[in-house]
């Protein structure tokens, strides 16, 4: 641990802007991953020249540098895996400009998803990336993390909705990239590269973000199936023909009995749900749309399908995908519901086989997993729940993720679809990446010469995650 | 494991099993009035864990922290892993109280000024105030930061120290600086820490918007706290209007909708002797969780103001 020159680093953001108690630091270790490393210090600026004067202070006596929006990422993006310093970014915090005309907003990268939503809304727009965790999720952060949400398969990931950004490199200098425009065709585009680099590459202060028009109309369907390779083959045959949903997500047995058991909702115990959603400005798009999936789904013997536009309907048909974190957290007393191999992606006609691989694996290690997800994006989410005190349940856990990820990158599937990789999947992302790892390195290097900013993700974060950190739980060998 | 946190240690499964999505921040008012995350209910819970297992000693900063809370609840009704956060919050001061690091956080104190009137011991509804003959005492356990208690002292001797931004003082500056830079404004409505209010959590608008707000919701510990030089400093700084949001009858935890009727009647009754349209002040009972009711209760206020116009 190297010292901090705490005087300087108050004297560029105030006497109120930072922090070093050891129960801070200790608290600012963590996210919602399942590692914990403790920074030295954290600090809190307020514009963009504060965080240039930091970066210059870090890149000069070689600190780490680890930049943190609402610190909801899962897989240790923003845990300071090497120490150095937090840059909380929730100060900045500013919607600077919505631009009608032109199509685009101007944010700070502390901007909270659902407050940019809530400011848009007036307008009649919205911004479509939104994760699950968008009431907490700055922009700053799934800039960083390329975040997307149930509604991607339709509007895209946030890279779609990033048109450009300003961004204070590892020495300091402020570096404008991409443009106010549609379309740009000038040199290379780096404010691609910077989204999903997990704070590896610069730190983000202003971006420049697409917006689309609020649906008029929005109707959600459900259909129920016998068997997982049924509701596999219905994805398939969905995305394979043209229908073009706002949503399509899957749950399976093991989610649906969990919701059952913890929240008593009484949903019909099948092997497979499939949830669909179309949303436009005229009702007979949408009618069309949702009519076109519903036969698609009754081909592929789907069951007890009900379809609703009606807000208070379709709330109560998406219920039982929104219990279903809580649910998974009660499910038992003595579990605990962990994100790890949480989303990987592969291509639609795999979907079933990846869900039917996920329950084998966990049933060989002895595990509880589940699998659901957003299988219009080719997305599965996974829950692993196990005894976090017991060291074999993590030996158990990281097996049956190595077996998972192998018939992923079988498939030619991905190994993070929208979390990211920070610490917990670089075993896998390494193997998946072999090729284009030493192109990153180079890449990495040539921008962050130094090593600062974030040290230990991605291609650098070591393989075996379980020792990567210390695991945020008490574990008993 | 340390032993000495006999009334933590049982929910060692529950702070593992929180998954730390930090669902709760933008419902507790700490967080938003700080924005640290270390004063997140997220954090305590994290602070609570760090405890058992040695990783955080435990200090009067600590203390400072896991005291602090105005137990509105809201994180536990967003909790995405269903953790009951404030009986482990109860808990882990418990246990540091009983190592001598009493807070006092958010917990009611008393100053020298008091005059053993016993009137808070009456008014507080959470049985936390006792008198030992000589002085009164707080169990700052026991004690829900409601500020029954400042609210009834006649002497001004019963206080919270650290109020994150809900106190008259924070409250009438907030108003101040509203009303005199925005150039649209026309109304405050007041919202206890139970609403979920309808707006922006922890980001600004850009300045066109900022200055096209007609109105700004400020959030205060409850409504009974509120006084009257809360309530009327708004019209002083040319509101047109005063909205108070409260909880339902029966659904407040300390009586506090009462005493913001009452409060909300006497302001009516002096505007009328004033010849003030009393139209201009409104108490909304909200039920937690409805941003919609409450949305559609302030867009109705304000409509009523711009017929009202501005006071003369």
């Amino acid at each position: 641990m190297k010292t901090i020159d705490e005087p300087r680093l108050r004297d560029i953001v105030g006497e109120n802007n930072i922090k070093s108690d050891p129960s801070d630091l200790y608290v600012y270790g963590s996210d919602s991953s399942v590692h914990q490393s403790m920074p030295w210090v954290v600090v809190r600026p307020e514009t963009t020249e504060q965080v240039q004067k930091i970066m210059q202070y870090a890149n000069a006596e070689i600190i780490p540098v680890v930049t943190r929006g609402g610190g909801s990422g899962m897989c240790g993006q923003a845990v300071p895996a090497e120490g150095g310093i937090i840059l909380d970014m929730k100060r900045m915090n500013k919607i600077l400009e919505i631009n009608m005309p032109d199509v685009y907003c101007r944010v700070e990268p502390g901007v909270v998803d659902d407050d940019l939503n809530l400011a848009l809304k007036p307008y009649g727009v919205f911004y479509p990336p939104t994760p699950a965790s968008s009431r907490i999720a700055t922009i700053g952060g799934e800039i960083g993390n390329n975040a997307s949400g149930v509604r991607s398969v339709k509007y895209g990931a946030t890279r779609d909705a990033v048109m450009g950004m300003k961004v204070v490199l590892p020495n300091g200098d402020l570096v404008s990239m991409g443009a106010h425009t549609r379309v740009e065709a000038s040199g290379y585009q780096l404010h691609k590269l910077m989204v999903g680099s997990e704070g590896t590459l610069g730190v983000v202060v202003e971006a420049i973000l697409r917006f689309v028009p609020i649906p008029e109309y929005r109707c959600l369907g459900i259909a129920n199936f016998d068997s997982l390779k049924d509701a596999g083959e219905a994805v398939g045959a969905i995305m394979g023909s043209g229908a073009n949903p706002s949503m399509l997500e899957l749950v399976d047995s093991v989610a649906i009995q969990a919701v059952n058991k913890t929240m008593n909702l009484g949903l019909p115990e099948v092997a497979a749900a499939l949830m669909f959603e179309a949303d436009g400005m005229v009702k007979e798009a949408v009618d069309y749309e949702i009519h076109k999936m519903e036969a698609l789904c009754k081909k592929c013997r789907g069951k007890d399908i009900q379809y609703s536009y009606d807000p208070k309907e379709r709330a109560k048909i998406f219920m039982g995908r929104k219990k279903l974190f809580p649910a998974l957290s009660k499910y038992d007393d003595s579990l605990a519901s962990t994100s790890l191999a949480d989303d990987m992606a592969v291509p639609y006609s795999k979907m079933a086989d990846l869900a039917g691989k996920i329950h084998e694996v966990a049933k060989k290690n002895n595990i509880i997993m589940t699998a659901y997800g957003h299988c219009g994006s080719g997305c599965m989410h996974t829950k692993i729940l196990m005894d976090t005190d017991r060291q074999d349940q993590w030996d158990s856990a990281r097996k049956a993720i190595t077996e998972i990820y192998e018939f992923v990158h079988s498939v030619n599937g991905t190994t993070s679809a929208e979390h990211g990789i920070g610490l917990s999947k670089a075993e896998a992302f390494k193997a998946e990446k072999a090729d284009s790892i030493a192109l990153m390195s180079m890449i990495k290097k040539g921008i962050d010469p130094n090593n600062i900013l974030n040290p230990g993700k991605l291609m650098q974060a070591p393989d075996n995650w379980v020792t990567a950190t210390d695991l945020r739980y008490s574990v008993h060998t | 494991m340390t032993t000495e946190f006999k009334h933590l240690e049982k929910w060692e499964g529950t702070l593992a099993s929180c998954i730390r999505c930090g669902y709760c921040f933008e419902h507790c008012p700490l967080m938003k009035h700080t924005g640290w995350e270390s004063d997140a209910p997220r954090a305590k819970i994290i602070t609570a864990f760090g405890l058992l297992s040695g990783n955080v000693q435990p200090t009067d900063y600590v203390a400072h922290r896991m005291f602090s809370c105005f137990y509105c609840k809201r994180c536990e009704a967003a909790c995405s892993s269903g953790v009951d956060l404030t009986d482990i919050f109860d808990d882990a001061q418990r246990d540091l109280l009983g190592m001598g690091f009493p807070g006092p956080g958010t917990a009611s104190v008393t100053f020298d000024n008091c005059a053993r009137c016993l009137v808070c011991i009456k008014a507080c509804p959470h049985e936390a105030r006792s008198y030992d003959g000589d002085a009164i005492a707080t169990d700052p356990v026991k004690c829900k930061s409601c500020g029954a208690c400042v609210e009834a002292c006649p002497a001004g001797a019963a206080q919270i120290i650290h109020n994150y931004g809900t106190g008259k003082t924070d409250l009438t500056e907030k108003v101040t600086q509203f009303l005199e830079e925005g150039p649209s404004a026309k109304a405050v409505v007041y919202a206890c820490n139970w609403s979920f209010y309808p707006d922006l959590q922890a980001s600004e608008l850009p300045d066109e918007d900022e200055q096209e707000r007609d109105y700004k919701i400020l959030v205060n510990m409850c409504g009974g706290r509120l006084e009257m030089p809360v309530l009327m400093a708004p019209f002083l700084h040319g509101a047109r209007g005063v909205m108070v949001a409260c909880c339902p009858d029966d659904e407040c935890e300390h009586q506090g909708n009462l005493r913001a009727k009452k409060l909300v009647e006497s302001l009516k009754s002096y505007m009328e002797k004033m010849d003030m349209d009393t139209k201009r002040v409104e108490l909304v009972q909200i039920k937690a969780g409805d941003k919609q009711d409450f949305q559609m209760h302030i867009d109705t206020f304000v409509d009523t103001l711009n017929q009202l116009g501005p006071l003369r």
